[in-house]
């Protein structure tokens, strides 16, 4: 039998529209490719000559999935640009709602998107049968985090309560005491997403060492947002250097553009995080990753998946830490005003699959640059590079048999945002 | 039931940041039971159980059209659907990214970031509403939609019933929740304009409407553009809020008004008569899917319970 090509038209259980196709040539294994399909938006150069606060409300329509991380990153950047420093309180509850982004992405990729692979399954609702536990638990973490984006957003989706220089409105004290009992009560629920992933077979067919970057927190502690960024190489760069760890480029089968640092793929996820602040961990999820780490998380992405449990637990206890802390500050602050209405800010944050950056140019109040890099377009590369690898030990093995499924396993355990992935982007002026 | 009697339904998506599939993801309490109460054929975002090349009773469709390779797929999917029914934003209006139509600069701003590299994947062209291509039965409005809307208009449909939507403004559901008008405090907000349906969600935490409902049925975008003219507003900004969410509603039915000369696609649409009445929200319930054995009795009940939650 001579294989001539594999083509996965549509990948399942992903945000967003891409595929794969392997190329072979005389039974070996000639090309790779991540086909991004998403339609064009444009929406930086739509972007343009609007006021900060509607290019706020205009990027997180990027995705529905990291819709608070974008919005987190554009107030971020937006408020650089224009001078305001939030109080405290409302850095706590932008904290704490960016916990609520976590757990929602996480518990949906790790329960209803990877999981069905592991066990065999077409979806988590066809898992219920057998496995009602297991999925009741994950949409239990789920809903959490979904009802605490509406909390702190005012919708689960697209929530336009966090404003630059604020919030509109805070919670009241007994709701956010009410978040936090549920946060504590949740923990088992989400360690169970742990336990399921730890007791399976992990594959390792694809594994390739890994370039990996991710957000330094200002403080000593476990956290996603900051001004540095980390890489593996042992370096560190100030976010307004962002454009030189992302070269970017344009490749035929996709719309979307392509990052890579030094001319290199890397990776930029919970797993990129764990290789990097890992150590940092505590509590409950602190144990959890002193138990799996292995050195396999440095080569095998699907590791990214009980990264991404284990830091649901950790957001679980993060959640009543924060919430104290909240309601321990009596006054709500007013919305910051801006200190001037030109200037140039970048931002990056951690998103569920990553390092995000936003960076905007204001000139009289109105923007006149964006740019906005996403997690999904910086480890494309490295994505395919793992398809390859797993493809040609495959096909090496003799194992053909179903490869199709295990090769988007590989892609489904980045969990890219291909909504997202499109939006590599630089506009100035129009 | 055995699942060759209900009701076949698909979830298709395209070019948006897929919010109205992951609303409905997100009804965690409701999700088994959408899933049990319909056969579901395609849901690629849930499940890769994926049949694409059956006869569906309703098509349930997010995200405008901004290739031929989706304009190939939208009419596929109403060749073998008896319902077509557009999700949010995207779907029915293009969405912000189809907040530059008429001002026909769309392939400036493609070169702008794609340069002059060539494209493999498929031809892209500036993203058009999905009822540019096909007919569409029902429009759920919002960014994103409102899961309790969905409810509404799923099991009305699958009982062979006609959805209708709040035709009153956020204005109104504004009153009703006795929040301080942000209009009168000076600031830039759409609620007089704006489909309601959100229950007033951005005025109910002192936030303008950004109009992610599109334009209400009988919005009147000259008095608003007037009222807010003499509240100091730019005309620019006054357009930019307005063209935001309003897509290709608003060039449709307010050109005049934000002095857009329509170009392309939009050109040839409706004649001015149609474009008058046209409602936004509205569904026109031809061919019916009814499972075998269902009655079709109206329930008042369901009736009463969406439409607006308070």
């Amino acid at each position: 039998m001579s294989l001539q090509r594999i083509k996965i038209e549509s990948l399942a259980r992903v945000e967003g529209h891409g595929g794969i196709t392997v190329d072979f040539k005389e039974g070996k294994l000639r090309k790779v490719t991540v086909d991004i399909h998403e339609g064009p938006r444009l929406l930086e150069s739509i972007a343009l000559g609007r006021t900060p606060s509607e290019v706020v409300t205009l990027t997180c329509r990027i995705c529905a999935i990291c819709t608070l991380s974008h919005r987190y990153a554009a107030l971020r950047a937006m408020e650089k640009a224009l001078e305001i420093a939030v109080p405290p309180k409302t850095q706590l509850l932008r904290d704490l709602m960016h916990c609520g982004e976590m757990i929602e992405s996480n518990a949906l990729h790790v329960f209803l998107l990877a999981l069905p692979d592991y066990l065999g399954y077409p979806s988590a609702i066809h898992m219920v049968p057998e496995h009602a536990d297991d999925v009741q638990a994950g949409l239990r973490v789920k809903k959490f985090g979904v009802r605490l984006m509406e909390l702190t957003s005012a919708r689960p989706i697209h929530g336009e309560n966090p404003v630059i220089g604020g919030f509109g409105k805070f919670p009241s004290k007994s709701d956010l005491l009410h978040f936090k009992y549920e946060a504590e009560s949740l923990i088992p629920d989400a360690e169970r997403g742990v336990e399921i992933l730890r007791n399976l077979q992990q594959p390792t067919f694809m594994e390739e060492g890994m370039t990996f970057m991710c957000t330094k927190p200002e403080h000593d502690l476990y956290g996603w947002v900051g001004d540095r960024i980390l890489t593996s190489t042992g370096e560190e760069f100030n976010v307004w250097d962002y454009r030189k760890l992302t070269n970017e480029r344009v490749v035929p089968h996709s719309m979307a553009k392509r990052s890579r640092y030094k001319d290199k793929p890397y990776v930029v996820s919970a797993l990129a995080r764990f290789n990097l602040l890992g150590e940092r961990l505590d509590g409950v999820a602190g144990e959890h990753f002193k138990r799996n780490y292995n050195l396999s998380w440095i080569r095998n992405p699907m590791y990214n998946n009980i990264a991404q449990a284990i830091e649901t637990v950790w957001a679980l206890e993060e959640v009543p830490r924060l919430i104290d802390k909240l309601i321990a500050i009596e006054e709500n602050p007013h919305v910051v005003a801006p200190a001037r209405n030109k200037g140039a800010g970048t931002a990056a944050v951690e998103a569920p699959r990553g390092t995000l950056y936003h960076h905007y140019e204001i000139v009289d109040g109105r923007v006149i640059g964006a740019d906005v890099i996403t997690p999904t377009a910086q480890f494309l590369d490295m994505m395919e590079s793992h398809i390859r690898v797993g493809a040609e030990n495959l096909v090496k093995e003799g194992k053909t048999d179903g490869i199709e499924l295990k090769l988007e396993m590989i892609a489904r355990s980045y969990d890219p945002c291909i909504s997202c992935s499109t939006h590599l982007v630089r506009v100035r002026g129009l | 039931m055995a699942d060759n009697a209900k009701p076949k339904v698909g979830f298709y998506s395209f070019s948006g940041c897929e919010g109205d599939l992951l609303t409905i993801i997100h009804c965690e309490d409701e999700l088994l039971d959408i899933f049990a109460a319909v056969d579901v054929r395609s849901f690629r975002l849930a499940s890769s159980d994926v049949h694409n090349d059956e006869p569906l009773d309703i098509a349930f469709v997010e995200g405008s059209i901004t290739t031929n390779h989706h304009a190939a797929l939208i009419k596929g999917i109403r060749e073998r659907s008896a319902l077509v029914v557009a999700l949010g934003a995207c779907a029915s209006f293009g969405g912000p990214q189809s907040a530059r139509l008429g001002y026909d600069d769309w392939e400036k701003r493609f070169k702008k970031i794609y340069g002059d590299a060539k494209l493999t994947v498929a031809r892209a062209f500036e993203s058009q509403p999905i009822d540019e291509f096909i007919k569409v039965d029902c429009y759920i409005p919002g960014c994103p939609i409102d899961k309790h809307q969905f409810f509404f208009a799923l099991t009305r449909l699958i009982k062979g019933m006609p959805v209708e939507f709040p035709s009153f403004p956020v204005c109104a559901e504004c009153k009703w929740n006795e929040n301080e008008c942000l209009l009168l405090k000076g600031e830039l907000c759409l609620g007089p304009v704006t489909a309601g349906g959100c229950n007033s969600r951005c005025p109910n935490y002192n936030l303008p409407c950004v109009g992610c409902w599109g334009p209400t049925k009988e919005a009147n975008v000259a008095s608003e553009i007037n009222l807010l003219k003499e509240r100091n507003f730019s005309e620019t900004d006054i357009v930019n809020k307005l063209r935001l969410f309003g897509g290709a509603a608003m060039v449709r039915r307010f050109a005049d008004l934000l002095g857009i000369e329509p170009q392309g696609p939009l050109k040839k649409v409706r004649s001015k008569k149609e474009d008058k009445h046209k409602p936004i929200v509205t569904a026109e319930v031809k061919k019916v899917a009814v499972p075998k054995g269902t009655k079709t009795k109206p329930k008042t009940k369901v009736n009463a319970k969406t439409g607006k939650k308070r």
